[in-house]
């Protein structure tokens, strides 16, 4: 991948997202400190989970997927010129990491056996055991309402900081244009379920 | 969450909800961090291999294995290498026992360019890349050697594999 395919400016998401931390982090690694790489190590490999199980992988691939990101960023950090754009640069690595070892996984596998863990997991898995809040049962609920699709894509683009459209199309095999459109279109929907369930007022 | 005010949340503010939900129903293996730590120490950090993508090998029949017992060999050969961000031209000249390299580093960057002998470990000579990309070696050691790029800004050490002069 090279430096002016990758997004520079991190949309932040919610409160705590970590881009800040891992800004200072990643300073501070090519700084000569090895302690800063563990802390970025540690602060975004969660993010990036999220962004590689997001396209579908399974977790054994999906955890490959991760730490070969990393070693990327080992060999690839000269090219990385703004320490603000470092998670924003590792989650477009993981993503197409995670695109093609996706790819090369389905011609592994034989088409039946192909489960992609894209949507919400089945009520009877352990995932769907886990307790949640309040808040957490509603988005849950309401989602389980959409289209597959949309579950998909809202899982892709609420993964790590925003993900640019050509990116989420690629992992959906969708055209880069519909992407704005099916997103604004599966969000409203998402927001009429929560309205309807009384989560937005 | 925005009940409280009754204001429709923001696409951003949904997303960050979605994300959530997944952070809590798919969580990470516990020790995700730990073998990301633990391969990239395994890894070789040592240095990280350029990849040789043209050779013009005119004495190609000349050198081979006979090359240390032919000391005598005159010519000029080049090497090209790619690396991540840059590409590496090498153009040795051989007359007899001495030998000169010069080097071209395209695109220009600040670099420090060693050049060591694989069998003398120890023989290391030392250039920087000037503003223009060229960098030379005007007396260059015979035989197998190894060229080392590191750039001012850190991180691992681009190398050649061992190639001959």
């Amino acid at each position: 991948m090279t430096v002016s395919e990758v997004p520079e400016s991190t949309t932040s998401t919610g409160s705590g997202a970590p881009w800040g931390a891992a800004a200072a982090a990643f300073t501070r690694w090519r700084e000569g400190d090895d302690q800063g790489l563990d802390d970025l190590v540690r602060l975004l490999s969660p993010v990036l989970w999220q962004v590689v199980r997001a396209t579908g992988l399974d977790r054994e691939r999906a955890e490959d997927v991760v730490q070969t990101t990393w070693i990327a960023l080992v060999d690839h950090a000269d090219a990385i010129t703004s320490p603000q754009g470092i998670a924003a640069w590792l989650c477009t690595s993981a993503r197409r990491e995670a695109w093609r070892a996706g790819r090369q996984a389905s011609r592994e596998r034989p088409v039946e056996d192909q489960v992609l863990a894209h949507g919400l997991p089945d009520h009877e898995s352990p995932e769907h055991q886990v307790v949640l809040d309040d808040e957490a049962a509603m988005v849950r609920s309401c989602l389980e309402k959409l289209p597959e699709r949309c579950q998909k894509l809202l899982r892709i683009v609420a993964a790590g900081p925003r993900p640019n459209y050509n990116d989420v199309a690629s992992t959906l095999g969708m055209p880069v244009g519909s992407i704005g459109p099916t997103r604004g279109r599966c969000l409203d929907k998402l927001r009429q379920e929560l309205v309807q369930a009384g989560g937005i007022r | 969450m925005n009940e409280a005010t009754g204001a429709p949340r923001s696409d951003d503010e949904l997303l960050d909800s979605v994300a959530r939900l997944w952070e809590k129903i798919d969580p990470p293996p516990e020790d995700l961090a730990d073998g990301v730590l633990a391969r990239l120490a395994a890894q070789d950090l040592e240095y990280e291999l350029l990849t040789l993508v043209e050779s013009d090998e005119a004495l190609a029949g000349v050198r081979s294995a006979t090359m240390l017992r032919a000391p005598d060999e005159t010519g000029t050969w080049s090497l090209e290498y790619l690396g991540p961000g840059f590409r590496v031209q090498l153009r040795i000249s051989r007359r007899g026992r001495q030998a000169r390299l010069d080097g071209w580093v395209s695109p220009p960057q600040p670099m420090t360019v060693m050049l060591s002998s694989v069998l003398r470990k120890g023989s290391v000579l030392e250039a920087q890349v000037s503003d223009s990309g060229r960098f030379e070696f005007p007396v260059a050691p015979a035989g197998a050697c190894r060229m080392t790029f590191v750039t001012e800004t850190g991180g691992r050490p681009q190398a050649t594999p061992p190639f001959w002069i």
